[in-house]
């Protein structure tokens, strides 16, 4: 870690009024800095910015700086976003990590962390090692010639499934732009991970209410039972009456450069049975322009059978 | 049963491990490691670290620290830093930074220049394979090892003429042994000596690395590590960090402490080599083994210093068996450098040959615990000498039963959207024995002070010590006082290869029946309160026709502070009479799921043969330990090398260990059979069988669930994902 300048702006004027990289829960950003991926020369600590609460009265509000170990337990969350938190991290860490840092939290990728290492996300043009490396955690979806890191968030899957939108404060003016829509796929400028400004902070996160996003899940699979990054991840809401599927939500994390919203298999599910045999058939085109890597090669599959058994989650009762 | 000594200082953060000692005026150093797989080092510009705040010296292999090459009769030669320009692998320590603070030595580091005249890397284990080479002889065996019945010209003719042959080839991956506390050292100069403070398997055997390599007699070097984070085979060696810190200090005058980061530890100390092993074994329909055959292939380091050894740490073993053809090559590569980790040998070998038996209990559609009794062996074959000690069956038939065996259908059972396999597996290790010395020193104020270099890593041999010895001299154990880990103490050898409590434990009771003979000498002596009396020891006492004084009292009346007497042990005539080993038998359920692929073991249990037990709560632990690394074999640990020799996931988050979500609840029992032509105390080792056998029986358990058989670890979601 480099030294750096270290204030603590108190207001949101102040915060943004001034230069700097904007420290939360410290989670990403710290590691990254110990790592030297990251050097700021100015970090403004906004843990004291009046950014917090949580309203469930329509819909859902969080404040950037809620943690995630308070959204999760909170009683009027849906359900998926309240498993995806449960599932991410460790307890420690959810204690800390704030909503607005989570979905900015920097892709996992080892040559990413490595700084003897090229990565065209870190240093635009100097090459990506995953490629042809050790990918077998990376993207087979939204990828390019560049870049084929995954984003690495829970949280996010299942906001982008359930319409959620970030507000974004700047000196000049408060904007909202959906989740979906915030997150970049690399395409050829893999630096770009956001839409985020310059001198840009979320401050707030909205679901849209969702009646029947009560009845959503989030299954994550991944090679141990906790503190560990998903290999495949499936955020689901289902809208099943007369055990016919009136409406679904689909969102896959683990797969995809960027949260991977799925409206391709939410309309094979409007109007087919809930059935597995009809959410293997909706499921079939999850994977659709999958682009696997050397190490990767069973995540189409894998992403196809965790829709499957999220969507079985909720319409069987409980499984285990 | 006591608790753990060292415990409540370890839980409460008091007890000092190696980098909490702190001494004014100390340096921080930070290692610098090559990255390059392969070449030689042609300059490194440390001009702009040196002028970096707080830098207080760089010191590469252009302006060294003078050190030398060095080995211990034990370990034999150990690899030293800076000794010369060669990069044999990427990772490999190459320079220290030393400067005032830690976080400056760090960041000077990133400044230093390094130019290497790079050559191409051979890191490929698979591609090495075709050009292998013999490993060298494996505890004074050679690499090939055939027993042939008589009539039998070769082991593919007795596997011909084998009714039912089972064949295929297993691979299991590197490891490093990832022990909490990293390789660290703190070294201080004094008056023409060295203290170095570093966590250690021996720390008299780091003491005679260090001198040898600072070129000091050996009583100018003190080791001490009264605390060890954990070691596993992996602390066995001087590390990287201790000759740099003890070298810098000496240039310097000043104390110097030298710790590797996590990612650090991955490269610049050493790791468990991959492996490829063949095995085929052949069989008669009713199960009765006539030919084993394993071939084995282990990845080493340019140096070709270590290679695991498959087949002789199980198959030359294990099994009764006519004919046995066992063969160890290894593949030099530019990786680095390999070493002893927990059940070397037997824990990959014990994948190949246990997943090989059950393979072949599926061909005989026979119950894998029945194929093994029928195989048992009452000596290893071809050699004359029969175990000393074997209760292998009745392991497994406690076992069984405990663990509901009878309800083991050949295809699993489903519950719910979970595929539910039993699978099993026999765990071996040999019962080696050390050379230990232990001085006991009994003194005025009633207590006595039990004493051995050695170390206690985590495995308790501290509480080994002290129950030894309170046994041994009659005393309650509040007044024994136990001390281990300086190399000042007389000779405990290495907490390795699960020897220490039989080693240190038999010294004790030679060392005690020592003391107890002095101290009646003394008692009887002219002059002495039992003068000219038949005298007897027992309770602390010693009684005599007269009355009966406690030992404090008899040191006292002959105006003694103490006495000390030392006894050793070590491997002696008894191995010439019978072969040792422990024996246990591992069982596990493991749940797969049907859509998702997840294997998550549900259930364990271990029955061992392990020995007297010294502490029952202790010698648990040592066990579930080692079966939670099985786990960790079986599902989660790889290491994985890139083309470049770079190592793909040298950090916590991506080298996966378990979490206690993925342990279950486990058993751990003991079948208790003292085995006294072992040792006087009964005791064989328990730090290693642990993690035998496990993978297989979690690979065996996942086959039994989903039909699916893996011959690799770990094993993954994408090897259950079944289109």
């Amino acid at each position: 870690m480099r030294p750096f300048e270290l204030t603590a702006p108190s207001t949101v004027e102040d915060a943004l009024g001034s230069a700097g990289t904007f420290l939360a829960g410290g989670t990403t950003l710290v590691d990254l800095m110990k790592l030297d991926v990251l050097t700021p020369q100015r970090v403004l600590d906004i843990n004291e910015l009046p950014l917090r609460g949580i309203d469930a009265a329509d819909g859902l509000r969080f404040g950037a700086l809620e943690r995630m170990a308070d959204i999760a337990t909170h009683p009027g969350v849906y359900p998926a976003i309240s498993k995806a938190l449960l599932l991410s991290a460790s307890q420690q860490l959810r204690n800390m990590a704030s909503i607005g840092g989570n979905l900015m939290q920097r892709t996992r990728c080892s040559y990413f962390r490595d700084v003897t290492m090229p990565c065209n996300r870190r240093v635009p043009g100097s090459g990506c090692p995953a490629i042809e490396g050790a990918n077998r955690m990376h993207a087979v979806l939204g990828t390019s010639e560049t870049c084929v890191a995954t984003h690495a968030s829970d949280v996010a899957v299942a906001l982008v499934a359930l319409d959620a939108e970030v507000v974004l404060t700047s000196a000049v003016g408060v904007r909202t732009v959906a989740l979906n829509d915030f997150y970049r796929v690399p395409g050829s400028t893999p630096e770009v991970e956001n839409d985020l400004r310059d001198g840009e902070l979320i401050t707030e996160v909205h679901v849209p209410r969702l009646d029947w996003a009560a009845n959503s899940t989030y299954v994550k699979v991944r090679d141990r039972q906790s503190y560990e990054f998903a290999l495949c991840s499936a955020a689901v809401a289902l809208d099943v009456q007369d055990g016919r599927v009136v409406d679904a939500r689909v969102a896959a994390g683990g797969v995809a450069t960027v949260p991977w919203r799925l409206t391709a298999v939410e309309a094979a599910l409007r109007g087919a049975p809930a059935t597995e045999a009809a959410f293997a058939n909706a499921a079939a085109v999850a994977a659709e322009g999958a682009r696997p890597l050397s190490a990767n090669g069973f995540k189409p599959l894998l992403l196809k059978r965790t829709i499957v058994r999220a969507l079985l989650e909720l319409t069987e009762g409980k499984r285990r | 049963m006591s608790a753990r000594l060292g415990a409540e200082p370890k839980v409460t953060g008091r007890a000092k491990y190696a980098v909490d000692h702190n001494f004014p005026g100390m340096v921080y150093g930070y290692v610098v490691l090559s990255t390059v797989a392969n070449g030689v080092l042609e300059a490194m510009d440390v001009a702009a670290a040196k002028s970096a705040p707080g830098v207080v010296a760089v010191y590469t292999p252009f302006d060294s620290l003078g050190l030398t090459t060095t080995s211990s009769p034990m370990m034999g030669q150990t690899w030293v830093p800076l000794l010369n320009r060669d990069v044999d692998y990427r990772g490999q320590p190459i320079g220290v930074v030393v400067a005032e603070t830690f976080e400056q030595a760090r960041d000077a580091s990133a400044l230093v220049a390094v130019t290497y005249r790079e050559k191409p890397a051979r890191t490929s284990f698979e591609e090495g394979l075709p050009s292998a080479e013999d490993a060298p002889e494996n505890r004074g065996n050679p690499p090939e090892i055939s027993v042939l019945a008589p009539g039998v010209e070769s082991i593919e003719d007795a596997l011909a003429a084998s009714p039912v042959v089972v064949e295929a080839t297993y691979r299991t991956a590197s490891q490093n042994h990832a022990a909490m506390e990293p390789h660290s050292a703190v070294a201080v100069w004094a008056d023409g000596a060295l203290t170095v403070y570093s966590g250690n398997q021996g720390s008299d055997m780091q003491a005679v690395e260090l001198a040898g390599a600072l070129k000091l007699p050996e009583s100018a070097v003190h080791a001490v590590n009264p605390y060890v984070g954990g070691a596993f085979g992996g602390k066995g060696r001087t590390s990287a960090p201790a000759f740099l810190a003890a070298g810098a200090a000496r240039v310097l005058g000043r104390p110097v402490k030298c710790s590797l980061t996590r990612e650090q530890v991955f490269t610049a100390t050493a790791n468990r080599p991959a492996t490829v092993q063949k095995v085929a074994l052949g069989a008669n329909e009713s199960g009765t083994l006539f030919a084993v055959r394993h071939d084995s292939w282990s990845s080493t380091p340019m140096d070709r210093s270590f290679v695991e050894p498959t087949s002789h740490g199980t198959s030359r073993e294990w099994y009764a068996t006519q004919n046995l053809a066992i063969s160890q090559k290894m593949v030099p590569l530019n990786i680095p450098l390999t070493t002893f980790m927990r059940a070397p040998g037997e824990a990959p070998g014990s994948f190949a040959l246990e997943s090989a038996m059950d393979e072949l209990a599926v061909a005989l559609k026979m119950d894998p615990i029945e194929l093994r009794r029928r195989n048992s062996s009452i000596a290893p074959p071809g050699i004359d000498l029969q175990w000393s000690s074997k209760h292998l069956d009745e392991c497994y038939s406690i076992g069984a039963q405990r663990f509901g065996w009878a309800n083991r259908s050949p295809n699993g059972r489903v519950d719910g959207d979970w595929l539910v396999g039993m699978g099993t597996a026999t765990a071996m290790f040999p019962a080696l024995l050390f050379p230990a010395t232990v001085e006991i020193t009994l003194n005025a104020d009633e207590t006595a002070v039990v004493s051995t270099s050695g170390a206690d890593p985590g495995t308790g041999l501290l509480t080994v010590l002290s129950a030894i010895g309170s046994e041994s001299l009659d005393l309650p154990p509040e007044r024994i006082t136990p001390r281990l880990g300086d190399s000042r103490y007389p000779s405990g050898g290495l907490s390795g290869g699960s020897t220490a409590t039989a080693s240190a434990g038999a010294a004790i009771m030679v060392a005690a029946a020592g003391a107890i003979d002095a101290l009646l000498a003394l008692a009887s002596a002219p002059g002495a309160p039992f003068e000219g009396q038949e005298v007897t020891y027992a309770d602390g006492h010693v009684h005599g026709a007269d009355g009966t004084a406690s030992f404090g009292e008899l040191l006292r009346a002959v105006g003694r502070e103490s006495l000390s007497v030392t006894g050793s042990s070590g491997p002696g005539e008894e191995r010439t009479k019978h072969s040792f080993s422990s024996f246990g038998a591992q069982f596990c359920e493991v749940r797969v799921h049907r859509l998702t692929g997840e294997a998550r073991v549900s259930r364990l249990l271990g029955v061992f043969d392990a020995g007297r037990i010294i502490n029952d709560k202790l010698a648990r632990s040592q066990l579930s330990g080692g079966m939670i690394w099985g786990v960790s074999a079986a599902l989660h640990e790889g290491l994985e090398i890139e083309p470049d020799g770079r190592l793909a996931n040298a950090d916590l988050a991506s080298y996966l260990v378990p979490v206690n979500a993925d342990i279950p609840d486990i058993e751990v029992q003991f079948v208790e059979y003292p085995d006294t032509f072992n040792n006087a105390v009964g005791a064989r080792g328990i730090g290693e069988i642990g993690v035998v056998g496990v993978a297989a029986a979690i690979a065996n358990a996942i086959y039994n669930a989903t039909g699916v058989r893996v011959r690799h670890i770990p094993i993954t979601i994408e090897d259950l994902l079944v289109d």
